[in-house]
């Protein structure tokens, strides 16, 4: 009698006892490594874009801890950092969830293991890709830890990092299928290329750099003529998306349009907006004439949809994800990997390979794509010195990829962290021409964000070890 | 000291010459006898207070074969020798009334002729008639009232009222699985009796008992209809597990105070300490509240007819400005603001190009005078009707109920109507066997807010309530960007209709069995059902999106017990006495759930408001099942020694279904004593000290509020959309433990009760001193694992404090005055948290809450302001956070770096009051009586985020006392504490005591003022008693200067409720309200 009562077996809910023993299962686990990223991603702006000099935060309030990161007062203390960390290495655990079980079932379809296998693969490597980036070495996990074996395991160096994330890679791309065979929103071989060849810029490791930089055009990707149209619903799984999270309005949206969107909504996107951010007058001043990226990163006016007769003010806010859209449920999918990354990064690696000649013509590429013509191309003469390349180049890319979460990285592996951010021009007043100009106070040991205080704690003493000067 | 000349002497059917030891203790005379001959002596009845010695001699003798002679303080006893003292006389017929003190007529009182055998009954209007001996003695004997004999004398009728058989220390306390004499009781046990509670006009039951019971603190947290106050029993402990007391509804236990209407509440018994409430085991955690509902009497039927109706009007803030004063104050602030961005603020505030819109000020505010708050609230109807009817024989006694409630929400469109209907019966079978059952169904609606008051109230002004055509307007219709684009409160309340019906059921069959003298056998058979139904409609009109959503949800729980209790007692010679309890339980509840979901915007109209209107959506639509099982075996023995060394142990043991498997059994103990010092032979009965006891208890007990299979780790669905169509994943989302376990609480407890002055004044003072351990705990684990937390059995919470109750009968002539007083202090600390110091939690506006050891659980956590930064060079030679700009708060570095940053963090003070106290005090005079009721409560903080919601970023509704004290400029600094608002730094000074205000407060909860008809009159008109009565709730509230919420225990965010909790935050808790009402009460 007694153990009908202190027995019980869940009737709703599967657990760990029942879990992980066929391929069905495999591969919902799958999709819950991706459902991790699609989740952590919308926010990822909040440290990637907000410390730089491409967005300033509203009075709306965001998030706790926002106004640090926006101001540059970084501290370990502060909770972002520890839920980016948190939500990595959740999304980490779910792809070695994967990996530990993969043996379990035996009624696998023909390379069906080996695909789900890639996919974990690939995963894992990009959550430790953004981990190594940010925070530097990190505790290298492979395995399902137990809480003691977890509290002892310290941080592993910047480069066994980068072996795990490039050996992942290599195993993806030898394992995972073609584009054609994969469902959009999954990785395929070609993603797991793209990623390579931008961990070898990283490195700078130009020739491996270049090898798998080559093999991305080869998979069929290929930049749209109209940068605009990237962007719109009707055009998403375009060939110039090599990789991105996909989501659908409503029932598996994300939050990125509405943060952007002014407080009052828009007629035909949304009834209202969160109002988060604002693009900083810095970038905005930086779009010449006749760049088509402009009008579709930013909207400089803004009329609010009631009263009918209101006008239209000055209200510069960005629209990049501008899509009709259910308040904080968007359906615009995220790039991770677009292909015109791909040809920036294939400039770079040109340029350190010692072809400038090569470097100018992928950079033009990108140039000419944005104004529609090779009018605004840039000339030997502009990228004449290293220097010089790099202000090309991370000038371009912080207008090509505005808003996309590539200015900070960009910023730190060019070294030009201090530089570039001294001040921000927030907002403008266009009647007075006069704009907000914020001091920001970069530190040097800035390069890498710290390590979470709430995880340090957790660690037995001494375990998990800080960054420099924090 | 002399002895006294007069005796009071109780005694049934006591030898003698025990009763003759008892006169010369109390009176120093001395006897003189032969002990051979008193050996036909019979036993002696007496029942005298304050009696002379010679009568108390003559009544001793009456019936005895003796006689006696004082001689000085000498009394010697003799053989009769004479006549027989009760020769035959002739009878005479007696005829009266008997009543009870009140004068309600008490039918089938025994009367009979002492010395005779035969009696009669009185009728049913209390009458008798009887034959008698002309010096005879009548007995009038009742169960429950105090035995009464009077001498005929030759008077031909006599009246006699019986007193009720309780003094107080005779009183019956009900504990777990039994009950125990006041006076034997070993534990912290509070008892209220339900006299005139059902005539207080309280929604809920919790809020009748408000401010009456030492270490019970219950706090209306929401003033909203039908919502549960929260009731702590000696401070909170647990963090995740909740600090709920255990509710035991007539022996049920695990049932909700939302199933007990106040009417049918015969008392409340609460189990304090761990001592007593360890019977309870793994659920006892929290204190254990056991509510006894009124049973049937033997004798004619008694109906009864309670009814009171009445208004509720809220009581709002009293300071919104509108029109010029909100202009005046919206153009300053918006020239701060520019100042702030760089502007002139010189430039016209509206129609000049030059001015960002979003500085400018429109001209229309100043034609508003709408005050928002005036509009969403309303004076509301209260009604309440009860109707009872309860009586039987001596084989078959019943209680039967019905109840009405209805209940509006001074917050427009919100109500909670009841119905509720209880029948107890218990029948006697034969001299062995009894059986009975009880049913209480009841069925509840309430209609719950759309919108928080907050958002409602700060609507600007300017808005109209509705348009002529019936459509609400906006705050946009009017003007743009700078206000709220917020829809009209009006319109929100209007369309939302969100309902929750429940359904409940506790029902109990038992069957009771008298196996030997002094050994029973209960078995019953009880079931908890509820039924629970969320239905949630909102019209296009009332929602942001501009389409008609809905959800519905239902909820059904049934929760079976059986429970076997073998009781014995027993009194052995020389004075001790036994008793015990040996019991075995099991529980199973089952639950099972269903959500369910629209696509959005999928409603075909707006006349069908049901979800077949809608279509369905597959991620919000599901059904669940879960279920827990507990089976428990305890015991109890109580002894005790001549009633002066009294001692209790109990033992259970909880096998449950939600602890994991290396730790499925858990064992509770507890022992208690007590020492009735005033039964001591040293103790001298004195005027002073009437009655002193001192008792000590320890005990163990448990929180089973684990989630169901949280020993498990779980996998969930998540989703992704590969395709673009949604898919279903799957990922491990709770990390398992193998070895989870309940809470343990350890806690001992001191007491003394003292009666003073013949126990016209008690007091009972309590020491307690809790150790909860094993906290349930979502211990933070390294993310590396997978998870950020993991459901484990660390850390500990101490509370200790004191106790305090005094009852004072100040008065006790014709006017009659009686106090009762409470004071609680209970000081809680975080003890350990396992592996980590202090756990952090930010609120996304900015606030911390600490766990910190050493500390209160739930600090509030943050900068410690001390002024405003009055320019641009103060700015720059002060400690500031980064980005600050004049108008802002400047805090104090605390580790004097220059700087300001979240190492300047120090605790600002939490939740937890100092000291709470309630003080009851009934007068009565003649047929009138009067009851105040008085709650205090020192030292907690709130949150005000109210305010901080009210300053906020866009130019809503404002209150003058928010304004006036702010900072516009180095000239215009305000009171030099609160900065200038609305900047984009709110974040930083929310983290700060900017907003953090002194919740104490001194409330009169209630007034209750009834007059009773006489009864002659009352009689007349064929009814045993009347009572009309009107009661004011809330009629007093005294808050300290400068607290701004609307109630000072309104806290939006709940109590402790995991470690992401936010006690003590007021995110616009409603306003509480003042209730008029007048009732009745018929007794037929």
């Amino acid at each position: 009698c007694n153990k009908d009562l202190t027995e019980i077996t869940p009737d709703s809910v599967l657990t760990t006892t029942d879990y992980y023993k066929t391929a069905k299962d495999l591969d919902l686990a799958v999709i819950g490594i991706y459902s991790s990223y699609q989740s952590r991603k919308p926010t990822d702006y909040i440290l990637l874009e907000l410390p730089t000099d491409n967005l300033y935060r509203t009075t709306y309030t965001l998030s706790a801890g926002a106004d640090d990161v926006d101001n540059m007062a970084i501290t370990s203390a502060n909770q972002l950092f520890a839920t980016f960390w948190e939500a990595s290495y959740s999304g980490i655990f779910r792809a070695n969830a994967v990996l530990a079980n993969i043996d379990n079932p035996k009624d696998y379809k023909a390379k069906q293991k080996e695909q789900l296998t890639g996919e974990a693969k690939f995963m894992r490597a990009l959550f430790y890709f953004d981990m190594v980036r940010l925070f530097g070495g990190v505790p290298k996990v492979t395995t399902l830890l137990e809480i003691n074996e977890a509290k002892s395991t310290p941080r592993a160096s910047k480069e066994e990092i980068y072996n795990l994330i490039i050996s992942d890679l290599k195993d993806a791309l030898a394992t995972l299928p073609a584009k054609a065979d994969m469902p959009k929103g999954r990785v395929s071989n070609g993603v797991a290329a793209a990623l390579l060849g931008k961990v070898y810029v990283y490195l700078k490791d130009w020739p491996n750099a270049k090898t798998y930089l080559d093999m991305v055009t080869g998979y069929g990707y290929a930049l749209q003529t109209d940068f605009a149209s990237l962007w719109k619903l009707e055009n998403e799984d375009n060939a110039e998306l090599i990789f991105a999270i996909k989501y659908i309005e409503g029932t598996n949206g994300h939050t990125l349009s509405s943060a952007f969107l002014p407080f009052g909504g828009k007629t035909g996107i949304a009834s209202s907006g969160l109002e988060s951010v604002f693009p900083s007058w810095d970038l905005h001043k930086l779009f010449e004439t006749g760049d088509t990226r402009k009008a579709a990163s930013i909207t400089e006016f803004y009329k609010t949809p009631t009263p009918a007769n209101s006008p239209t003010v000055w209200f510069p806010h960005v629209s990049k994800y501008e899509v009709k859209h259910l308040l904080n449920s968007s359906g615009i999918d995220l790039p991770v990997l677009r292909y015109a990354d791909v040809i920036l990064l294939l400039a770079e690696t040109q340029y350190g390979l010692n072809r400038p000649d090569l470097a100018l013509a992928e950079l033009n590429k990108i140039r000419s794509r944005a104004f529609g013509n090779a009018t605004k191309n840039y000339t030997p003469a502009d990228i004449a010195t290293a220097e010089a390349f790099t202000d090309k180049i991370l000038l371009e890319r912080r207008l090509e990829f505005a808003f996309e979460n590539e200015r900070w990285f960009d910023l730190v592996r060019t070294g030009r962290l201090l530089s570039e951010l001294a001040f921000e021009e927030r907002g403008y007043n266009p009647t007075t021409q006069t704009a907000l100009k914020f001091t920001l106070q970069p530190k040097p040991h800035y390069v890498l964000f710290p390590i979470p205080q709430r995880q340090i704690e957790v660690y037995n003493p001494g375990v998990l070890a800080q960054n420099q000067d924090y | 000291a002399g002895y006294a000349q007069k005796i009071t002497l109780v005694s049934r059917n006591v030898p003698l010459t025990e009763v003759l030891k008892e006169i010369r203790k109390q009176s120093g005379y001395s006897f003189v006898y032969n002990q051979k001959s008193l050996k036909s002596a019979r036993n002696v009845n007496l029942n005298v207070k304050d009696l002379d010695i010679h009568e108390v001699l003559q009544l001793c003798f009456k019936e005895q074969p003796f006689t006696y002679e004082v001689l000085m303080k000498t009394v010697i006893i003799k053989e009769f020798k004479g006549e027989k003292p009760l020769t035959q006389q002739a009878d005479m017929k007696v005829t009266g009334t008997v009543t009870d003190v009140k004068g309600i007529s008490i039918p089938g009182v025994s009367v009979r002729v002492k010395g005779r055998n035969a009696g009669i009954s009185t009728d049913i209007s209390g009458k008798y008639a009887i034959n008698a001996p002309e010096n005879g003695t009548l007995v009038f004997s009742f169960i429950g009232y105090a035995t009464q004999e009077v001498a005929v004398n030759k008077q031909a009728t006599i009246n006699v009222k019986l007193k009720e058989d309780s003094t107080a220390l005779e009183e019956l306390v009900v504990v777990g699985y039994g009950t125990v004499k006041k006076s034997s009781l070993t534990a912290a046990i509070s008892k209220i009796e339900n006299k005139n509670l059902d005539q207080i006009p309280a929604g809920r039951f919790e809020t009748a008992v408000v401010g009456r019971m030492a270490g019970i603190n219950i706090s209306t947290t929401r003033a909203r209809p039908g919502e549960a106050p929260i009731i702590r029993i000696r401070g909170a402990s647990s963090l995740d597990a909740g600090n709920e007391p255990l509710i035991v509804i007539d022996g049920f236990p695990g049932g909700s105070l939302d199933n007990v209407n106040m009417n049918d509440v015969e008392s409340m018994e609460v189990l304090k300490d761990a001592s007593s409430a360890a019977i309870y085991g793994s659920r006892g955690s929290g204190g254990v509240i056991i509510i006894t509902t009124k049973k049937g009497k033997a004798g004619k039927p008694q109906l009864n007819f309670n009814a009171y109706t009445g208004i509720a009007k809220a009581m709002g803030h009293d300071d919104w400005i509108s029109g010029q004063e909100y202009y005046d104050y919206v153009v300053r602030y918006q020239n701060r603001e520019y100042v702030w961005a760089g502007g002139d603020p010189s430039i016209p505030v509206w129609g000049d190009a030059r001015r960002p819109a979003a500085y400018q000020v429109n001209p229309v505010i100043k034609e508003g005078n709408v005050n928002w708050q005036e509009e969403v609230l309303e004076t509301a109807p209260i009604q309440n009707y009860n109707l009872s009817v309860s009586g039987g024989s001596e084989n078959a006694k019943y209680y039967v109920s019905g109840t009405f409630k209805d209940e509006r929400g001074t917050i427009r469109n919100t109500a909670y109507t009841s119905y509720a209907v209880r029948a107890n019966v218990d029948l006697k079978i034969n001299s062995a066997l009894n059986m009975g059952f009880m049913l209480s169904p009841n069925y509840n609606n309430r209609r719950n807010l759309g919108l928080g008051i907050e958002a409602m109230v700060k609507y600007p002004p300017f808005v109209a309530v509705k348009n002529p055509d019936g459509t609400y307007p906006k705050a946009r219709d009017y003007w743009g960007i700078v206000v709220t684009g917020g829809l009209n409160p009006m319109a929100v309340l209007d369309a939302t209709k969100n309902y929750t019906n429940a359904m409940n059921n506790v029902g109990e069959i038992y069957v009771g069995l008298d196996i030997l003298k002094g050994l029973k056998l209960r078995s019953s058979v009880g079931a908890n059902i509820t039924y629970t139904t969320n239905d949630v409609y909102q019209s296009a009109f009332g929602n942001a999106t501009n389409a008609a959503t809905g959800s519905a949800a239902d909820t059904r729980n049934f929760n079976l017990i059986n429970e076997n209790v073998l009781s014995y007692n027993k009194s052995f010679s020389g004075g001790h006495s036994l008793s015990g309890i040996l019991g075995a339980s099991f529980q199973k509840s089952k639950t099972r759930a269903t959500a369910m979901g629209i696509v959005a915007g999928s409603f075909s109209n707006d006349v069908i408001e049901t979800l077949n209107n809608a279509v369905i959506s597959p991620t919000l639509t599901r059904t669940s099942k879960t279920s827990w099982g507990l089976a428990s075996y305890f015991g109890r023995i109580n002894y005790d020694f001549k009633e002066k060394y009294l001692l209790a142990a109990s033992m259970r043991t909880d096998g449950s279904s939600r602890f994991a498997p290396n730790n499925k059994w858990g064992f509770f103990p507890s022992a208690s004593v007590a020492w009735r010092v005033s039964k001591e032979d040293f103790f001298k009965e004195n005027k002073l000290v009437s009655n002193l006891k001192l008792r000590a208890s320890y005990g163990v007990t448990g929180n089973f509020n684990i989630p169901d299979f949280g020993y498990l780790g779980g996998i969930s669905d998540v989703y992704y959309a590969p395709n673009g169509v949604l898919t279903k994943g799957q990922a491990q989302t709770t990390f398992g433990n193998k070895d989870l376990r309940w809470e343990e609480n350890r806690s001992y407890d001191v007491g003394m009760e003292l009666g003073l002055f013949r126990d016209r004044i008690n007091i009972v003072f309590d020491y307690y001193n809790k150790n909860t351990s094993d906290l349930l705990y979502l211990e933070s684990i390294p993310a590396t694992t997978g998870f950020i937390t993991s459901l484990r059995n660390t850390g500990e919470v101490n509370n200790r404090g004191i106790e305090l109750e005094i009852n004072t009968k100040n008065l006790t002539g014709a006017f009659k005055w009686e106090t009762s007083f409470n004071l609680t202090r209970n000081r809680n600390k975080v003890v350990s948290l396992g592996g980590v110091n202090e756990r952090i939690n930010t609120d996304t506006f900015g606030m911390s809450w600490i766990l910190r050891v050493g500390e209160p659980m739930f600090s509030y956590y943050g900068f410690k302001s001390i002024g405003v930064l009055q320019d641009a060079n103060d700015v720059a030679n002060s400690p500031v956070l980064a980005g600050s700009l004049p108008g802002n708060t400047k805090y104090e570095d605390v580790v004097k770096d220059g700087t300001i940053n979240s190492s300047d963090r120090v605790i600002l003070g939490s939740f937890h009051p100092k000291l709470f106290m309630g003080m009851v005090n009934d007068f009565s005079w003649k047929n009138f009586d009067l009851s105040i009721v008085m709650q205090a409560s020192l030292g907690a903080k709130m949150y005000n985020f109210e305010n901080e919601y009210y300053q906020g970023a866009l130019a809503g509704a404002m209150r003058r006392s928010l304004v006036e004290t702010q900072w516009w400029s180095a000239a215009e600094p305000g009171d030099g504490k609160m900065p200038g608002a609305a900047l984009s730094k709110l974040t930083w000074q929310a983290n700060s005591d900017v907003y953090i205000e002194d919740a104490s407060f001194l409330a009169v909860r209630n007034l209750n003022l009834g007059y009773t008809l006489p009864k002659a009159i009352a009689q007349k008109l064929r009814m045993q008693s009347f009572r009309i009565y009107t009661s004011i709730s809330n009629p007093f509230m005294l808050t300290r200067k400068g607290f701004h919420g609307y109630n000072p225990e309104g806290y939006t965010q709940g109590e402790i409720g995991g470690l992401n909790s936010k006690p003590g935050y007021n995110g616009g808790s409603e306003p509480i309200n003042r209730i008029y009402t007048l009732g009745l009460n018929v007794n037929f």
